[in-house]
C-alpha cells in the first residue's frame, strides 16, 4: 500500500503542477489577450506588393471608406433629405476618425461650372434648399454634373452618398456603434439610412467572432459531453477528459496571450481543433484501461493505469507527433495568421500529448475509475458488434478489385473538381447571403459604381509624364472599356477633372469632354483648378512632379473574380502604356486581400507537400519500412484529394478557415494510418497470419478509430451552427474528412496492406 | 471684403510696419491695430518664387512676375506666371472692393486664348495649392478679433509681444492664433495659428525683410502646415514700390500680353 500512497502523492504533484502551469497561462490570457479586427494586420508587411500598396496608400491619401446612404422613397431632392445630408457630413467631419476634405457628400462636393463668360467653383449648396424653385436649381447642378450624378446621387435621384475615407487605424469599435446609432437616428418614415463600406464589413466581422466563439463553445462542450459520456460511461472519465481539453486550450490561448499575439478570426478555431484531438487522445486512454480492467477483473487501478501508458505511449506520441507536424506546417504560409493559427495549435496539441499521458493518470488515481458491469464483456455499444466487423472485414478483402476501381472513380471525379477550385478572400462572402450588410451592399453596388475599390497607380520615369495628351487619353480609353464590364461600375482619375475643365471652359458643350488637345493646356487647367477648387483633391489623383497618378476603379464586389475582371483590362493595356514609359502598379485594400488570396494557394500548396512529405518519412522511418510510408501515406492523399474535389464541384472557394482544412485532415488523419499500422505488425508478429492479423486490427483500431471518427466528426459538425458560413463550409468538410480518412484506412488501406504483404517476411502467409 | 492673394506684398508690408515708438502697457488691441495700421505704398510691383514641398520632399516651384495697385476704394491686382513653362503667360487678375462687393477674378489661359471669369468660394481656401490661405494672405482687420496680450518674450534674439487672437465668428477656421511682434520694430515676425480643435495647425515665419524705398518689405516668408508636413516658401524679388503703375496695366487686355 506505501506505493499506492507515493503514487498518490506523485499525481498531486503532477496535478498541482499542471493547474500552476494553467494557473499562469490563465493569468495571461485574462490580462493580455486581445482581438485583432484591423484586417490589414493580416497581411505579410514585407511583401513587394503590399509594401508598394501602403507606400501608393500614403502618396495619394488612399483610404477605405465608410458608406452612408439615404434613400427617400420618391426623390432625395426635398429640404429635409439634404437637411439630413449636411447635418451626417458635418457630424462625420466633426469626428477624430475623418478628415474633413475625406467626407465627400453632396454637401460637402465642389461643383466645377461654366457659363458663357467663365468658369466657377462652388458648393451645391450651404443653405439647405427649401423652395421647388431651389430645389429644382439643385437637381439640375447635379443632373449636368458628371463628377457627381452617379457617383454621389443615384440616377434614379431617390439615393444620395455620403463617403467617408477613414484615417489608419482609427476604426473602433466604438466608432462602429457609433456610426450605426447616428445613421439610425436619421431615419424615418419616408427615409431609410444604409450603412456600408468595408470598413463596416470588418468592423462586422470583428464583432461576428467573439460572439461565434461564445455561441460554439457551449454547445461543443455539450456536444463531446454527450458523444463521451455515450461511449466512456463514466461521469469521472468524461469530466477528466474535458478537464484536459479545456486546460490545453487555456495552455494555448494564454501562450499567445503572453507573447502577445492577438487573436485572429482564423485563432477562434483553435478551440475547435483542441477539443476533437484532445477528446481523442482521452478516448483512447480509457479505452484501453476499461479494455485491460475488463480483461483482468482482479487487477487493481495502478496495474490497469501502467498497462495503458506501456501500450498507450507508443502510438500516441507517433500519433501527437505528426498531428504536430501537419500543424506546423502551416508555419510555411506567409498569412501571419495561418502562421499563428498553425503554432499554437500545433503548442495545444503537445499539451493534450502531455496532460493525456501525466495529468490523466494523475487525476485518475486521485479520483479512482470504476466501470458498470465489470463482468459484462460487451464494449460500447456504439461499437458495431465483433462479428459484424468480422463479416465486414472479409466482405472488404474479397471485393479488392472493386475497391480499387471505386477509389479510382473517385479520385478521377477528384481531380475534375480540383481544377474548379478557386480561391476568394471577400470579407463580404464571409457574410450570409440575406444578412444586412450583404444587402446593404448589393442595394448600394446595384445604384451606383461599387463598393468595392481597385486602385492602379501610373509611374513614369519622366516628369509631366501625365500632362501628355497621348497618354491621357491612353488613360481615358482604358476607364472607359473598364466601366463597360459588368464587374467595374465606375472610375475616377485625373483624366475626369481635365474632361469636366475643358467642357466647362467652353461654354458646356458636350463635344468638349475629352482630353484637352496638348500639354501647355493641361498644364493650365490644373493650374486653374489649384487655384479655383480645392488644391488637396487634385493631391489624390497627381504627385507634384506629374509623374505618378493613382486611377480609382469602384467594383461591384470584393470578390477575386470580380477583381480578376478588372485587371484584365488593365494587364491589356500594359504594353500600350510600356511603350510611353508608364509603369502600373496595383494598390488598395482590394488588391491586397487577392495578392492575399494568392498567398493562401501557395501556402496551401506548400503545406500539403510539406506535410505529406514528413508524413511519409516519418512513417517509413517509425516503421522502418518506405513501403509502409507509402502504404500509410495512401489515406491522407485520398483524403486531401477527395477534399479539394468537392470544394471544386460543389463551388466552394479557399479562403483563409478552408486554407486550413489540408493540415486538419492531415493531422488528424493520419492518427488512423499509424494506429492501424502499428497494431497491425504486433498481430502479424504473434500469429504471422496476415488475414488473421488483419481481423484483431478491425476488431481493436478499427474500433478505437471508428470511436474516434465519430467523436471528431460530432465535434466538428457543431460548427455547422457557425455565425459564419466559411466556417460552417470547414466544419462540413472536415467532417467529410474525417469520415474519408477513416474509410480510406479501413478499406483502400487495408486491402493495400494484404495485397502487398506489408510487414510479412518472406515465404510466410 | 474678400481679399486675394496679390495682396502679397501689401499686406505683408502692412502687417510688418511700424511707426516705431514704442509705448510702455499696451494692450494686445492696441498692439494689433498699430501692426495693422501701417501705410502702404500706392502701387508694388515685384517677381515671386512660390516653392510648395509636400510631405515626401516633392517640390513645385512656380514663378511669377506681379502688379498692385490701391485705387482708395478698390484693390487690384495682376499676376503673370513666368514658369514652369507649360503656364507661362496665364495671368490671373483680381479686384476687390472695400464696399463689402465680392471680388471680380479673371484668369487668361494661352492655351485656350481666353480670358475667363472665375471665381472661387471663399477666404477659407488656399492659394493655389499652398498652404497659405487668401484670408492668410489678406489683411483681416483687428477688429474681427479679440486680442490680448498674453506674453513677452524674447524670439531669437528679438524682444517680442506675445499676441493672442480670438476670432469673434466662433465659425472662423481658426480657433485662435498668436502672433509674435517685434518690440523695437513694431512688426510681426511670427505666427502661429490653432485649428477648430485648438490643436496647432500653422507656422507663418518671416524669414528675411528690407527696406524698399522707405518701406519695410518682406522678402521672404514660409508657411508650415504641421499636421500634413507640408510647407510653402515665398521668395520676393526686384520688388518696386511706388514706381507709378498705370491704370490700364490692370485690364483684361493687359493679362493677355503676358507680362
Amino acid at each position: 500500500m506505501k506505493t499506492k500512497q507515493n503514487f498518490k502523492i506523485l499525481s498531486a504533484i503532477s496535478i498541482v503542477l499542471f493547474l500552476a502551469i494553467s494557473a499562469y497561462f490563465f493569468k495571461a490570457m485574462t490580462e493580455n489577450t486581445r482581438m485583432e479586427t484591423n484586417l490589414d494586420e493580416y497581411m505579410p508587411k514585407d511583401h513587394p506588393d503590399f509594401k508598394y500598396s501602403d507606400q501608393a496608400e500614403e502618396w495619394f491619401q488612399i483610404k477605405d471608406g465608410i458608406i452612408i446612404a439615404i434613400e427617400h422613397e420618391e426623390s432625395i431632392y426635398n429640404p429635409e433629405s439634404l437637411r439630413k445630408i449636411k447635418a451626417l457630413s458635418k457630424a462625420l467631419q466633426d469626428m477624430d476618425a475623418f478628415d474633413d476634405n475625406e467626407v465627400k457628400s453632396l454637401y460637402t462636393s465642389d461643383n466645377i461650372v461654366g457659363s458663357a463668360e467663365g468658369m466657377e467653383v462652388e458648393s451645391f449648396y450651404k443653405r439647405v434648399p427649401k423652395t421647388d424653385e431651389e430645389l429644382n436649381l439643385l437637381r439640375h447642378k447635379v443632373r449636368d454634373n458628371e463628377m457627381v450624378q452617379g457617383r454621389l446621387v443615384s440616377e434614379s435621384e431617390t439615393i444620395a452618398l455620403i463617403i467617408a475615407g477613414i484615417n489608419d487605424g482609427a476604426f473602433t469599435e466604438d466608432l462602429y456603434n457609433e456610426i450605426l446609432t447616428l445613421a439610425e437616428s436619421y431615419q424615418s418614415d419616408q427615409e431609410r439610412i444604409y450603412v456600408a463600406g468595408r470598413p463596416i464589413v470588418e468592423g462586422t466581422l470583428g464583432l461576428l467572432g467573439p460572439e461565434d466563439m461564445k455561441r460554439m463553445v457551449p454547445l461543443v462542450i455539450a456536444v463531446i459531453l454527450l458523444v463521451l459520456y455515450w461511449m466512456l460511461r463514466s461521469v469521472r472519465a468524461t469530466a477528466a477528459t474535458l478537464l484536459t481539453v479545456f486546460l490545453s486550450t487555456v495552455w494555448a490561448f494564454g501562450l499567445m496571450a503572453a507573447t502577445g499575439i492577438p487573436i485572429y478570426s482564423v485563432s477562434t478555431m483553435i478551440p475547435v481543433m483542441l477539443i476533437a484531438i484532445g477528446v481523442a487522445y482521452g478516448i483512447y486512454f480509457f479505452n484501453h484501461l476499461k479494455q485491460f480492467l475488463m480483461a483482468n477483473p482482479e487487477a487493481d487501478l495502478l496495474a490497469g493505469l501502467s498497462y495503458t501508458l506501456r501500450k498507450l505511449w507508443k502510438p500516441l506520441t507517433m500519433a501527437a507527433f505528426t498531428t504536430i507536424i501537419g500543424f506546423i506546417s502551416l508555419l510555411s504560409s506567409e498569412v501571419y495568421p495561418i502562421k499563428y493559427f498553425g503554432i499554437f495549435t500545433a503548442f495545444g496539441i503537445a499539451a493534450s500529448y502531455l496532460l493525456a499521458l501525466l495529468f490523466l493518470p494523475a487525476i485518475t488515481i486521485l479520483w479512482g475509475y470504476r466501470i458498470k458491469n465489470r463482468s459484462n464483456q460487451k464494449v460500447a455499444s456504439s461499437s458495431p458488434s465483433s462479428k459484424n466487423i468480422q463479416a465486414l472485414t472479409e466482405g472488404i478483402l474479397r471485393r479488392k478489385k472493386l475497391i480499387y476501381i471505386l477509389t479510382g472513380v473517385i479520385i478521377l471525379f477528384s481531380i475534375w473538381g480540383i481544377q474548379k477550385v478557386w480561391i476568394n478572400s471577400s470579407f463580404l462572402d464571409k457574410f450570409e447571403k440575406d444578412s444586412d450588410i450583404v444587402q446593404t451592399d448589393a442595394f448600394i453596388n446595384q445604384h451606383f459604381g461599387g463598393t468595392s475599390t481597385l486602385n492602379l497607380v501610373l509611374e513614369s520615369e519622366s516628369n509631366d509624364a501625365f500632362k501628355q495628351p497621348e497618354v491621357l487619353e491612353l488613360i481615358d480609353k482604358l476607364q472607359s472599356e473598364a466601366v463597360a464590364i459588368p464587374e467595374v461600375g465606375s472610375s475616377f482619375g485625373l483624366t475626369d477633372y481635365l474632361k469636366r475643365m475643358n467642357k466647362v471652359m467652353n461654354s458646356d458643350m458636350e463635344a468638349y469632354y475629352t482630353i484637352p488637345k496638348s500639354v501647355d493646356m493641361v498644364a493650365q487647367y490644373l493650374l486653374l483648378y489649384e487655384m479655383s477648387g480645392d488644391p488637396e483633391n487634385l493631391t489624390k489623383v497627381v504627385n507634384y512632379d506629374y509623374n505618378r497618378t493613382n486611377l480609382t476603379f469602384q467594383l461591384k464586389g470584393d470578390d477575386s473574380k470580380t477583381i480578376h475582371a478588372a485587371l484584365a483590362i488593365v494587364e491589356s493595356y500594359r504594353p500600350a502604356f510600356e511603350a510611353h514609359g508608364v509603369a502600373l502598379n496595383f494598390a488598395g485594400s482590394g488588391y491586397k486581400a487577392l495578392v492575399f488570396t494568392d498567398l493562401i494557394l501557395e501556402g496551401q500548396l506548400l503545406s500539403i507537400a510539406i506535410s505529406l512529405g514528413l508524413v511519409f518519412l516519418l512513417l517509413s522511418i517509425m516503421f522502418r519500412s518506405v513501403k509502409a510510408g507509402l502504404i500509410g501515406s495512401l489515406p491522407i492523399i485520398l483524403t486531401a484529394i477527395i477534399s479539394f474535389g468537392v470544394m471544386g464541384l460543389l463551388n466552394i472557394p479557399l479562403s483563409t478557415t478552408t486554407a486550413l482544412l489540408s493540415s486538419i485532415a492531415i493531422g488528424i488523419g493520419v492518427d488512423y494510418a499509424i494506429h492501424f499500422l502499428q497494431n497491425y505488425r504486433n498481430y502479424l508478429a504473434e500469429s504471422s497470419n496476415a488475414s488473421e492479423a488483419l481481423q484483431r486490427t478491425m476488431q481493436t483500431t478499427g474500433n478505437a478509430i471508428w470511436n474516434n471518427a465519430l467523436v471528431v466528426i460530432a465535434g466538428f459538425l457543431v460548427l455547422l451552427f457557425s455565425v459564419f458560413p466559411p466556417n460552417r463550409m470547414l466544419g462540413a468538410l472536415v467532417s467529410m474528412n474525417m469520415f474519408t480518412s477513416f474509410l480510406g484506412t479501413l478499406s483502400l488501406m487495408m486491402v493495400v496492406i494484404h495485397a502487398s504483404r506489408l510487414f510479412q517476411k518472406k515465404g510466410s502467409k | 471684403m474678400k481679399t486675394t492673394l496679390l495682396t502679397i506684398v501689401g499686406s505683408m508690408m502692412i502687417f510688418l510696419f511700424s511707426p516705431g515708438n514704442v509705448q510702455a502697457q499696451l494692450s494686445g488691441e492696441a498692439i494689433m491695430l498699430k501692426v495693422y495700421e501701417l501705410p502702404t505704398g500706392d502701387d508694388t510691383q515685384g517677381e515671386l518664387t512660390m516653392t510648395l514641398t509636400n510631405k515626401q520632399g516633392e517640390e513645385r516651384v512656380r514663378k511669377l512676375t506681379q502688379y498692385l495697385l490701391n485705387e482708395g476704394e478698390t484693390e487690384k491686382k495682376i499676376m503673370f506666371f513666368t514658369a514652369p513653362a507649360d503656364v507661362k503667360g496665364t495671368s490671373f487678375m483680381n479686384w476687390s472692393y472695400t464696399n463689402g462687393k465680392e471680388d471680380d477674378q479673371w484668369i487668361y489661359l494661352p492655351a485656350l486664348k481666353r480670358t475667363k471669369r472665375i471665381s472661387s468660394s471663399g477666404k477659407g481656401d488656399y492659394f493655389m495649392g499652398s498652404d497659405f490661405t487668401y484670408d492668410d494672405l489678406g489683411d483681416r482687420h483687428p477688429s474681427s478679433d479679440t486680442h490680448q496680450l498674453v506674453r513677452e518674450e524674447s524670439l531669437d534674439g528679438v524682444d517680442c509681444y506675445v499676441v493672442e487672437s480670438t476670432p469673434k465668428d466662433p465659425d472662423y477656421m481658426y480657433s485662435r492664433t498668436l502672433t509674435w511682434v517685434d518690440k523695437s520694430r513694431f512688426i510681426g515676425i511670427k505666427r502661429e495659428f490653432y485649428d477648430e480643435d485648438g490643436d496647432l495647425l500653422k507656422i507663418l515665419t518671416i524669414k528675411s525683410t528690407d527696406e524698399i524705398n522707405g518701406f519695410l518689405t518682406i522678402l521672404e516668408t514660409e508657411m508650415k502646415q504641421v499636421q500634413k508636413n507640408h510647407r510653402t516658401n515665398m521668395r520676393f524679388s526686384n520688388v518696386k514700390v511706388n514706381q507709378g503703375i498705370p491704370a490700364n496695366k490692370f485690364t483684361e487686355r493687359s493679362m493677355t500680353l503676358g507680362q
